[in-house]
């Protein structure tokens, strides 16, 4: 069936591609990776900074993709949501070394506001998400990144900043509320 | 928690930065609340953005190779289609459900012993755990009364001491009206066989009291605790005396130590 990736798959919706994979058509799971593998490989590696790791969870991602596709519903998340979501999750736990997250399609929904499944909505959505950390003031955007990136608490950004817990918890209530205000479509 | 969360608490739940005291009340609330569900998802779908803003990264294409290959290694079942391959696909579901309805009979005939069984020993250590803590709960009560009369600053503190010219034999009385005795004594002599020292609260008015017998140890110490004793009686005086036995309900014998109370 990989032969078949010479077939065009770039139109194809994202709910479409994964009733194939469901089917047990490998070109059609090349297709998503093709899609979205360096969406999911640059979280994780923003998060491990680490390119085997990376890797590693990039390719563990997309297997359980591959195995468990039938789960998945197109009505109640979106695919690259959960993707993203799932390799933040997934770093996260291997930086913390902690076991990895049930973060199986049908129990982690994720609906994100901007569509993805095309190149040049990627390359939009990228560009207003970075435009909106640009906006926030150097302070807020290091405490939400921390939270994000690295999976920190207000305590553990307070305990590692140096900075009083009340000062992390108003910097990222404020950082929250700008995101907010302007990644909302 | 009252009324809905602010959006920020929500959005900071999504992003998992709330430490548990907050996070946990938050959680019980959209455990309960449909429309703070709703929200949370929408929370989550926005800041699942943020992995947007990591810096554009592309792995190597060995990673994809490798990925279809392991694929290759466990395809996945394709789907059976047409109404042949339902029936057959029917039929091996009623052959594979009765087998497990067998199976699962016998099965829960022994589980359900099994958890009788379970359920008896369960009650007999839960009884065993109550009857452990009633123990010590009245052990601490009886330490705790005995800390009260040995602190209490109005409890009266007499020495006994030898009633002969020998002074090694030595009692202490603490004794408060209300709370109690507490008697300790050392150096006694030790008694032939039939024979038991008792202590006595002799009060301002009346008949000594008996507080209690006791043999002192090889080293000649002995104690007496809490005693029952009537209520609100003032002392005048202690007093141990040697007496047969089990005791007497009057002092017989003679007095081996004895203090005054005032």
């Amino acid at each position: 069936m990989v032969a078949s990736l010479t077939s065009d798959d770039t139109a194809a919706s994202d709910a479409a591609l994964v009733r194939r994979v469901e089917a047990g058509d490998e070109a059609a799971l090349a297709s998503l990776y093709d899609r979205y593998a360096n969406l999911v490989y640059s979280v994780a590696f923003r998060v491990l900074r680490e390119k085997p790791a990376a890797e590693e969870i990039l390719q563990d991602i997309f297997f359980q993709l591959w195995r468990t596709a039938d789960r998945f519903d197109p009505a109640r998340g979106s695919l690259p949501g959960w993707l993203l979501v799932a390799a933040r999750n997934r770093a996260i736990s291997r930086l913390r070394r902690q076991n990895p997250p049930a973060d199986d399609p049908d129990r982690l929904e994720v609906a994100l506001p901007f569509n993805l499944e095309s190149a040049v909505a990627q390359r939009q959505a990228m560009t207003k998400v970075q435009q909106s950390m640009q906006q926030l003031p150097p302070e807020q955007r290091q405490a939400l990144e921390m939270a994000y990136f690295e999976g920190m608490t207000h305590s553990e950004i307070a305990a590692r900043t140096g900075e009083p817990l009340g000062t992390i918890k108003s910097r990222l209530r404020a950082a929250v509320e700008t995101l907010r205000r302007v990644l909302n479509p | 928690m009252n009324g809905h969360p602010q959006p920020e608490e929500l959005d900071l739940l999504a992003l998992g930065a709330l430490d548990a005291a907050e996070r946990q009340p938050l959680e019980a609330h959209v455990r309960g609340c449909v429309e703070c569900q709703r929200r949370l998802e929408e929370a989550r779908g926005r800041l699942a953005l943020l992995s947007l803003s990591a810096p554009d990264q592309a792995p190597s294409p060995r990673a994809k190779q490798q990925l279809l290959e392991r694929i290759q290694a466990k395809p996945v079942a394709a789907p059976v289609s047409g109404f042949r391959a339902w029936l057959q696909q029917a039929s091996f579901t009623f052959a594979i459900a009765s087998l497990l309805l067998f199976a699962s009979t016998v099965w829960l005939g022994y589980a359900n012993r099994e958890l009788f069984r379970l359920n008896d020993d369960l009650r007999g250590q839960i009884a065993a755990l109550h009857e452990t803590a009633e123990r010590q709960r009245q052990e601490t009560g009886r330490a705790r009364a005995v800390m009260d009369v040995l602190s209490a600053p109005d409890a009266v503190r007499v020495t006994l001491v030898a009633a002969q010219t020998r002074p090694l034999p030595q009692g202490r009385a603490f004794y408060h009206a209300r709370k109690g005795l507490v008697f300790t004594a050392s150096n006694l002599q030790p008694l032939p066989s039939g024979k038991t020292y008792q202590l006595w609260l002799i009060p301002t008015e009346g008949k000594p009291i008996s507080a209690g017998v006791f043999d002192p140890d090889a080293q000649g110490a002995g104690a007496i605790l809490l005693p029952p004793l009537p209520e609100g009686v003032a002392a005048k005086a202690f007093a141990v005396t040697v007496e047969p036995a089990g005791g007497v309900p009057q002092p017989t014998g003679p007095i081996m130590l004895l203090g005054s109370a005032g």
